[in-house]
């Protein structure tokens, strides 16, 4: 039996042995470079010693709008928590984490997984596509491995990737933000409404978390890609249909969030911060209900791309 | 040959939609010889090749490596095959090396660093194996290609054209490395080609296949040695009796009659016996010629005006 740890590391030798997957890292940490300078030198700074007095202001505001015009169900609660989150801070003297902090600059720092989805993308189109491009599947596929293996080896690659590139953003925007902003303020907590009362977390976990909400969006499109590039063996048609998704999919869901079946799409369960923080797109929906609907979509799209690529003759 | 054969083919078929392009072949091939496997372009070379080694369906029928079906047991039977299928594809962003412990790593035993530069050395590349692919010419990607295959220490090597768009100080380099590998090693080889003219120097049997049917099955021996059958034709007079007399002597020797000449299939002693009973007879000789051998005449029936 050939062992999947040779497979990936063979998988890892074509991946990292081609120019464009370096530059495609460059860009990551060029991108975070790029937010550093510019929230260091550009950005106003929104450092104020009134910040009590600007969150006083803020609940005045959101209490006159939830008497004014009354959100219904899970509006109203997110706006009283965001109301009851601001008075703790002004109670307990814990002031709103600023961009021009480690912890604010990491925060920032997390949209660049949208970046990282891209990549990952681009990465997945081409597993497979390519091999058929560039005539390379012959002699991949007549090997004593089974097809299964392969397909697998390659997916978990991308994955893999994927992964490499989140921890490098964790950690570069941590290396950037230190030494850009300094290690103040790491022990700011982060607060979070639970049970009828404000308590006050660890914020890297929060980070990571983010990380992790962000990540369920990428991990859906690059299987999608995956899928796609395995299923019509063409890495600009997964690459485009993809990223085309991942930019309006959120958009269209939203303009046809009245309807109640736009609950069955895929884009409309991809963001889980709308249950944490927000409201949900339909009325009714829950955490549950999406991440069933989520693993739903994954298995339909993994099955897929295991079952063309299995049974697919080769004739490229 | 009572030995067993490392491939067998039995009526094997494959349709795609509704035109069958491989029809009821069975053939097989024994260890220690090489197989050509000669067509025009089109006749099913590549689809029989794809077949055996599991890039492609068998529609009916089934091929059997060291009696493992290649359908039902892949990973068994293909880890006896070591292949170029059309033109050796390789990673070009990688350096031949890289390539070859591309390879190396999707094979159950482990194959050592020693093992890698043996075959390397074997196809003359260890100059610019640490080269990057996409620098490579055509003939040093074929040698690359052999590398690749051989590397397992296959009982089986499977090529497709393997000497296409070679130069022909290459076309022997190939055809001297496949004689050896197969009587040195007793491995078998089935190597593919449109060329009647490189098959019959580098393979023991050539199998012809035309529009997906294999039409015959010789022996290069039999057909170039000195016991094999030659094809004879006598300018005689009286055209009549000879043949007569032919026919009351030899069970099997008349192969056609024509105007002012019989055509004759016999041994190469039998040439000077035909032509002293003749003699004998008072028959009047007026040529004898060697006409075209039978593996040629239908190669070159089949392949029509193409050449
Ligand atoms: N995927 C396919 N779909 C339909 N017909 C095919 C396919 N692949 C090959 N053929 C047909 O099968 C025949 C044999 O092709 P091939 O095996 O490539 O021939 P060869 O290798 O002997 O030149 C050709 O007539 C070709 O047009
Ligand atoms: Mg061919």
């Amino acid at each position: 039996m050939v062992k999947m740890m040779n497979l990936i590391q063979n998988e890892h030798m074509k991946l990292y042995k081609r120019l464009g997957t370096w530059v495609m890292i460059g860009l990551i940490l060029f991108a975070v470079l790029g937010l550093g300078a510019f929230t260091a030198f550009i950005m106003e700074s929104n450092e104020n010693t009134n910040w009590k007095e600007t969150l006083q202001i803020e609940n005045a505001q959101l209490q006159k709008q939830l008497e004014e015009s009354p959100l219904k169900g899970a509006g109203e609660t997110y706006v009283q928590q965001q109301v009851a989150i601001n008075e703790y801070r002004i109670d307990e003297d814990i002031p709103p984490v600023e961009s021009q902090s480690v912890l604010g600059f990491m925060i920032d720092a997390t949209n660049f997984t949208g970046i990282i989805a891209l990549f990952t993308i681009v990465v997945a189109s081409s597993m497979v596509a390519s091999e058929f491009s560039w005539g390379t599947i012959k002699l991949l596929l007549i090997r004593p491995v089974n097809r299964t293996k392969i397909i697998l080896s390659k997916y978990i690659a991308t994955i893999l990737f994927a992964l490499f590139s989140l921890v490098l953003l964790f950690l570069f925007s941590f290396l950037v933000g230190s030494v850009l902003f300094g290690l103040g303020g790491v022990d700011q907590p982060y607060l979070v409404y639970n049970n009828g009362s404000v308590e006050e977390t660890n914020m890297i976990t929060h980070i990571i978390q983010l990380f992790g909400f962000n990540s369920v969006d990428l991990l859906m499109m690059v299987t999608l890609a995956f899928m796609i590039s395995t299923v019509f063996r063409s890495s600009s048609l997964a690459i485009g249909i993809a990223i085309f998704l991942m930019f309006t999919g959120p958009q269209i869901t939203q303009l046809l969030s009245s309807y109640e079946w736009v609950k069955y799409v895929l884009f409309a369960n991809t963001n889980l911060q709308q249950y944490t923080n927000g409201t949900p797109l339909v009325e009714g929906m829950t955490m549950t209900f999406s991440i069933t609907v989520l693993l739903v979509y994954f298995v339909i799209f993994t099955t897929l791309t295991w079952v063309v690529f299995k049974k697919r003759d080769v004739a490229a | 040959m009572s030995k067993k054969p490392v491939v067998e083919l039995n009526h094997v078929t494959k349709r795609i939609g509704k035109s069958t392009i491989i029809d009821d072949l069975n053939l097989q091939v024994f260890p220690g010889e090489v197989f050509g496997f000669l067509g025009p372009n089109g006749a099913g070379k590549t689809t029989t090749i794809r077949m055996m080694v599991g890039l492609m369906d068998i529609t009916e029928g089934e091929i059997l490596i060291h009696n493992h079906s290649i359908e039902e047991n892949f990973e068994k039977a293909i880890a006896h095959v070591g292949g170029i299928i059309e033109n050796p594809e390789m990673y070009k962003f990688l350096s031949g090396y890289d390539n070859l412990i591309h390879y190396a790593r999707m094979v159950p035993k482990k194959i050592s660093k020693d093992r890698i530069r043996e075959v390397v050395k074997l196809v003359g590349l260890e100059e610019r194996i640490k080269h990057k692919v996409g620098n490579y010419s055509l003939g040093m990607r074929q040698r690359l290609g052999l590398a690749q295959a051989l590397l397992h220490s296959p009982s089986l090597l499977i090529l497709d054209e393997p000497t296409n768009g070679l130069d022909p100080a290459g076309i022997r380099e190939i055809r001297n490395y496949i004689r050896r590998i197969a009587h040195e090693e007793n491995m078998a080889v089935f190597v593919s080609s449109h060329l009647l003219s490189e098959m019959q120097l580098m393979c023991d049997r050539i199998g012809i296949i035309q529009n997906g049917r294999l039409i015959s099955v010789e022996s290069v021996r039999d057909f170039v040695g000195s016991s094999s059958k030659h094809k004879m034709r006598y300018h005689v007079s009286p055209l009549d009796q000879a043949v007569e007399l032919l026919r009351s002597t030899y069970d099997s020797v008349v192969e056609s009659v024509g105007d002012g000449f019989i055509d004759t299939t016999v041994s190469y002693e039998e040439i000077a016996d035909v032509t002293e009973l003749f003699v004998e007879h008072r028959i009047r000789v007026y040529g004898i010629s060697s006409i075209q051998s039978t593996l040629e005449e239908k190669f070159l029936e089949m392949t029509g005006g193409e050449k």
